[in-house]
């Protein structure tokens, strides 16, 4: 008998004895913070390579949590044992229980407040955060990664790595699937583009399509600074989070739906109005609107664009670096790259970066431990999401639609199969139904 | 990984005649791929240039006349020149690397000789070239010099690619460094030790005359370099001699040296590659580009350079470790 079947067959505690794992996650957005949270409570000596000089990515400029279906699947997290960051976007909403077209009991959190508490939380918990440090390559023996390459040729080695690069940019790529680089929060100029890390190690990168042959997707919206507007949008802002103001009949454009990432938004009345959101900044849910245009409209007359800097122009370019991978959220192909957020599939949104971070950074510690890995059952939306985006990819018109518990497809596929609920204590009797409640508070090391 | 970065990258010759045919040194997407795979940024999106150029290369560099202000025989078959330019080409060619293509006024492109830039003023407007007599084009500059006493001469630049590994050169600072030179090597070397010095750095010159002679030494001093007059090769063995082996394994080892140029023929800088692996040091190694360099922008291929690891390179534009090619 080998030496490896004696060691497979050792109990799990002995083998755990001593042990060290240390998990390196590229990319700090949500996804990435979401699974250094469940790398660390798992036990793990987690770094995250964060190639800007702030964590949460887009989250810096997002905002919508626990509309439509986020909520059940925020309040799973929880259930899950993956509560500190829907605690931090709770704790920061400027607005709760927010109705908007085609959205109900929205709360959204204040994004010049939230970035600061995700990084002091990740400190607590003794996650190494590495800003501004940006990785370009990888090392490989046979299919296993053993380091990853920094743009300043230093090497970090890890035993087990997660992407969540993300899908957007850089600028060759919103300039030729877009209208160019718009200066959005990832200041590619400044700290370089993003690398898609599966694709150097030679698993090659699959592309989300808003048409037959037509790559990636803007991002679904801007932000205005909200000193720039008229006073009355202004106080109804503040006291209501959201306003809707009519667009001119001859600006209206329902073909620039197509083009938009967030198809939960993708509706009719976001065509023919100006949804207009409470984030701090105001988010105008469009990709992008000329600013001439813009300020013909009663109470714009000045405004401006804060995210991205060029929103009347464009906006930035999605979806164009997808892994293949299971539902445990292993990268195939690879053994010991794991993948989360949009770099997972066609997901949209915090609540669903959050998600996949959770599970990715929770089965990233139980692969080093010869742990089998965990699926989220599909009696949970969460699992259910990453199930249905995996088996949508594969169909002719997969690639073109996105994924999210807020709105599409996979709405009306959740309200179907009776996993749409707001009613906090059957989601926690849901999760531990399936006897998984708090799985990812636990501590394996 | 290509860690390989284009000179030009990001200048106002960038995008170049490359980027149309599909070859951009930089770019994924104008290599022919069609997503954006930016290993080597170097902070501009040559894409974005390209396509804001109506997918057109920039305009090329020009010839420009210099007007000849001396010429000065150094040594037997070495001459400096010290010529006029523009004020906007003495500055772009203030730099370690710098070189640009002279030719005699009458004769065809395949004149050009290829010469490293020694001092450059931009105040004066002038630059230094340092030029031996060696083959048919240099023979037949020095040749129309002394016949028809031509106060012009034809100058295409400015290029930057002279050196190899400029990145550690532009990154050692308040550090220990060891110039090794050799013959018209001591000309480019020039500007090389001004950055070092420049950083704060110790310098030290180890200058063997070669064919001519030490034309450089009383520069060096004054930069505040230490100059030691030393003859470097065995040129039978074609290899280092041994006594400067031993000095530069006490200069590494016990000197703490961190960085070395290498500025003479092929087997100087693979002799100091050979010792730095037999050490084991993590010494930088940058030196002099010694390949053939024709036309300068990558499209005539007689620079072309294969590193260890199989890829071949256009070397009068892209920026390699030396440690790619001497190992």
């Amino acid at each position: 008998m080998s030496s490896g079947v004696l060691f497979t067959e050792m109990p799990d505690m002995e083998r755990r004895l001593g042990r060290v794992v240390k998990v390196v996650i590229i990319g700090g957005g949500w996804a990435g913070c979401a699974a250094a949270i469940t790398a660390r409570k798992a036990g793990a000596e987690v770094t995250v390579l964060e190639k800007t000089d702030l964590l949460l990515g887009l989250g810096n400029v997002g905002g919508i949590m626990r509309n439509n279906g986020r909520y059940t699947a925020a309040e799973e997290l929880k259930a899950l044992g993956a509560e500190d960051l829907i605690e931090i976007t709770d704790r920061v909403a400027r607005h709760k229980n927010v109705h908007f077209p085609g959205h109900r009991h929205a709360s959204l959190y204040d994004v010049t407040k939230v970035e600061p508490m995700v990084r002091k939380k990740l400190k607590e918990l003794g996650v190494n955060i590495r800003l501004e440090t940006r990785a370009v390559d990888v090392e490989k023996e046979g299919s296993a990664l053993k380091r990853i390459v920094l743009a300043d040729e230093k090497v970090i080695e890890g035993d087990v790595f997660i992407e969540a690069t993300g899908s957007t940019g850089p600028m060759g790529n919103c300039l030729r699937y877009g209208n160019g680089c718009c200066m959005c929060i990832l200041r590619c100029p400044s700290y370089g583009p993003r690398i898609s890390i599966s694709q150097r190690a030679g698993v090659e990168d699959l592309l989300g399509q808003r048409g037959d042959e037509l790559y990636g997707a803007f991002s679904g919206s801007c932000k205005l600074a909200k000193h720039s507007l008229g006073s009355e949008i202004v106080e109804q802002l503040d006291k209501e989070g959201v306003v809707v103001v009519p667009v001119p009949v001859e600006d209206v454009n329902l073909k620039k739906l197509d083009y938009k990432v967030c198809q939960q938004y993708a509706l009719k009345e976001y065509a023919e109005n100006l949804v207009l959101l409470d984030t701090g900044y105001v988010k105008l849910m469009t990709s992008y609107y000329p600013l001439e245009k813009l300020r013909r409209i009663p109470g714009f007359e000045h405004a401006r664009y804060d995210d991205p800097y060029s929103g009347g122009k464009g906006n930035s370019i999605r979806y164009l670096s997808m892994a293949p991978r299971n539902n445990a959220l292993k990268v195939l192909g690879l053994d010991n790259l794991f993948c989360a957020g949009e770099k997972a599939g066609l997901f949209v949104g915090h609540t669903e970066a959050m998600s996949t971070g959770s599970l990715a950074g929770h089965n990233s510690v139980r692969h080093c431990l010869g742990m089998p890995l965990l699926e989220l059952p599909r009696m949970t939306a969460i699992g259910d999401l990453i199930a249905y985006a995996n088996e949508m990819i594969n169909r002719p018109d997969g690639l073109k639609n996105r994924y999210t518990f807020s709105g599409g497809k996979y709405f009306t596929h959740m309200q179907e199969k009776d996993l749409y609920t707001t009613d906090v204590e059957a989601i926690q009797e849901r999760i531990n139904r399936v006897g998984l409640g708090r799985i990812f508070a636990e501590k394996f090391l | 990984m290509n860690r390989s970065d284009c000179i030009d990258a990001g200048t106002e010759y960038c995008p170049c005649y490359l980027a149309e045919v599909g070859e951009c040194i930089m770019c994924s997407q104008l290599q022919g791929k069609v997503f954006c795979d930016c290993t080597n940024w170097k902070g501009v999106c040559i894409l974005q240039e390209y396509v804001w150029n109506h997918a057109r290369s920039k305009p090329s560099r020009g010839l420009f006349r210099g007007q000849i202000l001396g010429a000065e025989e150094v040594a037997a078959d070495v001459l400096l020149l010290t010529l006029q330019v523009n004020r906007t080409l003495a500055r772009e060619l203030n730099q370690p690397g710098a070189y640009v293509f002279l030719r005699p006024p009458g004769t065809a492109e395949y004149f050009d000789i290829p010469t490293s830039v020694m001092r450059a003023d931009e105040r004066l407007e002038t630059i230094v070239l340092a030029l031996q007599q060696r083959g048919v084009k240099t023979k037949y500059l020095f040749k129309q010099r002394t016949e028809k006493a031509d106060q012009e001469i034809l100058l295409r630049g400015p290029y930057w690619n002279g050196i190899l590994g400029l990145r550690h050169l532009k990154g050692l600072h308040h550090a220990k460094a060891l110039l090794l030179l050799r013959g018209i090597g001591q000309a480019p070397a020039v500007p090389v030790a001004k950055k070092l010095r420049q950083g704060g750095n110790e310098v030290e010159v180890l200058l063997d005359p070669g064919r001519i002679k030490n034309f450089t030494t009383a520069l060096f001093q004054e930069m505040g370099c230490r100059v030691l007059p030393k003859i470097i090769l065995d040129l039978e063995k074609l290899t280092l001699r041994a006594d400067v082996l031993a000095y530069l394994r006490e200069k590494i080892l016990t000197d703490g040296v961190k960085l070395i140029y290498c500025g003479g023929p092929v087997f100087l800088t693979q002799g100091v590659s050979n010792l730095l692996q037999e050490l084991r040091s993590q010494v930088a190694l940058v030196c002099s580009n010694n390949t053939k360099l024709c036309c300068g922008e990558g499209v005539c291929g007689s620079c072309q350079t294969r590193l260890k690891n199989g890829t071949r390179v256009k070397s009068c534009k892209t920026q390699i470790d030396p440690w790619e090619v001497y190992r």
